[in-house]
């Protein structure tokens, strides 16, 4: 099968500075993908190479086998749901939505009548004759799909569509391009820098870290079996183990992770601490055990030296700051990083 | 203990007090003084003016009747005065659109693309000319437009002086020499409003946000679709601005006119000669009410248009 965007050792640079690095990547037809990293780590830029709006300085961008090499951004099939939505403030949602069938000159009442088609689909059925500033920020973000949905894309292109928006309607909208993208059959290419939102969303993820990609799997294997350092503590924040630390705790002298919540607070166990901070956080509270072998939890916790984070879920005891107390998990959760020499 | 916690101090903070409690007053005493002036010297001249425009002169005494009548703007239909009116209001029609066409590329660089130090370049090009004597000005387009000028001297240097008397030789525009046409007092105008219309363009123009574009192209949409369907209506109120500075301002000047061009009046040249020499107050003003008139429709029909929609 051919897949849907292709990546062959793409670079992107700027003057010095490689935005994308050597980049390898295969998007397969229909998936749900998410580039995942902080600011600055070449996935948005990925993003506008697919769309068009950057060119690679080396390797080329495939989209369904073919070489977009100088194809303007007008003339590929793929289309974008922008970060400000970008809706056109002048027309209203009626004409956002028909814009692209506007510019292939179908006439009014067919592109009005599919205009109306897709904001029923995002549920905004009688919002067409609104102009964009009349709307919250959650509906704007539903014209803007709209308005790239019409054009029957083969590739969806979304750069932090969600960013805008407050949690509650955040979670929704998730569950909504998920059912969305599952209705369609389209290929959901979208950039975040919430790791939340990419594991929950996506049905692979390819985490970016300076201009290069750290790991690419389903969300099960970014999480479960991080690759580098950098992928544990940027996916969930894990603990970090150094090879002499892990070796202490009974694991190979490599570098691992471990997952806060996998770690269990027993009366006898591999490890014994001080705990020496909890943070509340509803759902559990987050403590930190200070053990002489231990090194540095992760940001979390604020690099307090000889720490590790344990996640001690709602319901249970939490012992008190200053107790001693053992620790344990079971011999699987202690992944070791291949990626990490 | 109240004492230590709001301490006493001076006559500033007590004002700052009453400020703070009462923030209309405040508002009120700053809005004060503008109100002032352009309340009673700017809006109760014009009221001044209407007045005057519906009072009429008495032919024999040539002393103004103070009664009301519609005699003396029945007076701008005479086709000598109504010729003066449809003049010059060509002028700034032409003026405007030139203006239009000229500073768009301009202000469209200045906006998207200069960036650092070109852009300081462009503001320092567009402001240097304002901060000279528009007179000195105007005399140099006299002199560079004059029949032993640089234009003329340059045209028949290059072979094109026959495409010059061509263009000289056109009726009404044409003349005996740039200085002493219509063309010339045309680019005169149009030079000397420029920055009044890349100024407000510019802008407009860089308040369109970058991922508009995108989103345009991104739908399929070549440069000039683009152009067409966002980047002008989203910059058609800076365009409108600035040509209300440039319409208004051809409409009511008379010393470019009067000193390059046919010596045929423009309206300004007339309400200055009718005020003064002929001392015909009344037709003077009605005179001065065409370009108010004309303006207040222009914005009528332009708000009527939507150019105000993505202000």
């Amino acid at each position: 099968m051919i897949a849907a965007v292709e990546f062959q050792s793409v670079s992107r640079h700027f003057g010095a500075v490689k935005a994308v690095d050597q980049v390898d990547l295969t998007i397969a037809e229909g998936s749900f993908f998410a580039m995942l990293g902080p600011s600055g780590s070449g996935k948005t830029t990925c993003l506008r190479l697919i769309s068009g709006f950057e060119m690679p300085s080396e390797g080329s961008v495939r989209i369904f086998g073919e070489d977009m090499g100088t194809v303007p951004p007008n003339r590929r099939h793929v289309n974008t749901v922008f970060q400000d939505y970008a809706l056109f403030p002048h027309m209203t949602v009626r004409d956002n939505v028909a814009y692209g069938l506007m510019v292939k000159g179908q006439d009014r009442r067919a592109r009005e009548g599919k205009a109306e088609e897709m904001l029923s689909l995002v549920k905004l059925d009688g919002f067409g004759d609104r102009k964009p500033s009349q709307l919250s920020g959650g509906q704007r973000q539903r014209v803007a799909l709209a308005r790239a949905l019409v054009n029957e894309p083969r590739v969806l292109l979304l750069d932090e569509p969600l960013g805008a928006l407050d949690l509650k309607l955040r979670e929704a909208m998730q569950d909504e391009l998920k059912s969305l993208q599952q209705r369609l059959g389209i290929t959901f290419v979208f950039v975040t820098h919430d790791q939340g939102e990419a594991l929950s969303m996506a049905d692979r993820v390819a985490v970016f870290s300076e201009g290069r990609i750290a790991q690419l799997g389903t969300p099960e294997d970014i999480y479960q079996r991080p690759a580098t350092r950098f992928v544990a503590d940027f996916v969930g924040s894990s603990n970090v183990l150094p090879p002499e630390v892990t070796a202490a705790v009974g694991g190979p002298r490599a570098w691992a992770s471990l997952r806060p919540e996998a770690i269990r607070v027993v009366p006898q166990g591999r490890l014994r601490g001080t705990v020496t901070g909890a943070r509340y956080l509803g759902a559990g509270t987050r403590i930190e055990v200070t053990a002489g072998a231990l090194p540095r939890t992760p940001e979390y916790f604020g690099h307090t030296e000889n720490g590790i984070a344990v996640l001690v879920p709602a319901g249970h005891q939490v012992p008190e700051i200053g107790s001693e107390v053992a620790l344990d998990w079971d011999a699987g959760a202690l992944h070791v990083m291949e990626g990490e020499a | 203990m109240t004492g230590a916690a709001h301490p006493a101090r001076g006559l500033a903070d007590l004002l700052t007090g009453v400020f703070w409690r009462r923030p209309k007053l405040l508002t009120a005493l700053l809005l004060l003084p503008p109100l002032l002036w352009l309340g009673v010297v700017y809006v109760g001249s014009l009221i001044a003016l209407l007045v005057q425009s519906f009072y009429s002169i008495d032919q024999f005494t040539g002393l103004v009747v103070p009664e009301f009548t519609l005699k003396t703007y029945g007076e701008l239909l005479i086709p000598s005065n109504f010729d003066v009116i449809l003049r010059t209001v060509a002028m700034a029609a032409a003026v405007t659109i030139a203006s239009v066409v000229v500073a768009f590329p301009v202000a469209f660089y200045a906006a998207r693309h200069a960036r650092g130090r070109w852009k300081a370049i462009f503001y320092l090009g567009i402001m240097l000319p304002l901060w000279s004597s528009y007179l000195v000005k105007v005399y140099a387009w006299k002199l560079i437009l004059a029949k032993e000028g640089i234009v003329t001297w340059a045209a028949e240097g290059i072979g094109a002086g026959n495409l010059l008397n061509a263009v000289l030789a056109i009726p009404v525009i044409g003349g005996n020499s740039l200085s002493t046409s219509y063309i010339g007092t045309f680019l005169v105008f149009l030079y000397v409003w420029l920055p009044y219309m890349i100024l407000p363009m510019q802008a407009s123009l860089e308040r369109v946000p970058t991922s508009m574009l995108e989103a345009s192209a991104d739908l399929g949409a070549g440069s000039w679709r683009t152009f067409r369907s966002v980047i002008l209506p989203l910059a058609l109120p800076g365009v409108i601005a600035g040509s209300i500075f440039t319409f208004s301002l051809t409409l009511g000047d008379y010393i470019i006119p009067q000193i390059v061009g046919s010596s045929r009046f423009f309206i300004g040249q007339a309400v200055y000669s009718l005020q003064g020499t002929a001392g015909n107050i009344p037709l003077a003003a009605a005179f001065a009410v065409v370009p108010i008139a004309i303006m207040l429709v222009y914005l009528a029909v332009a708000r009527k248009l939507g150019a105000f929609d993505a202000l």
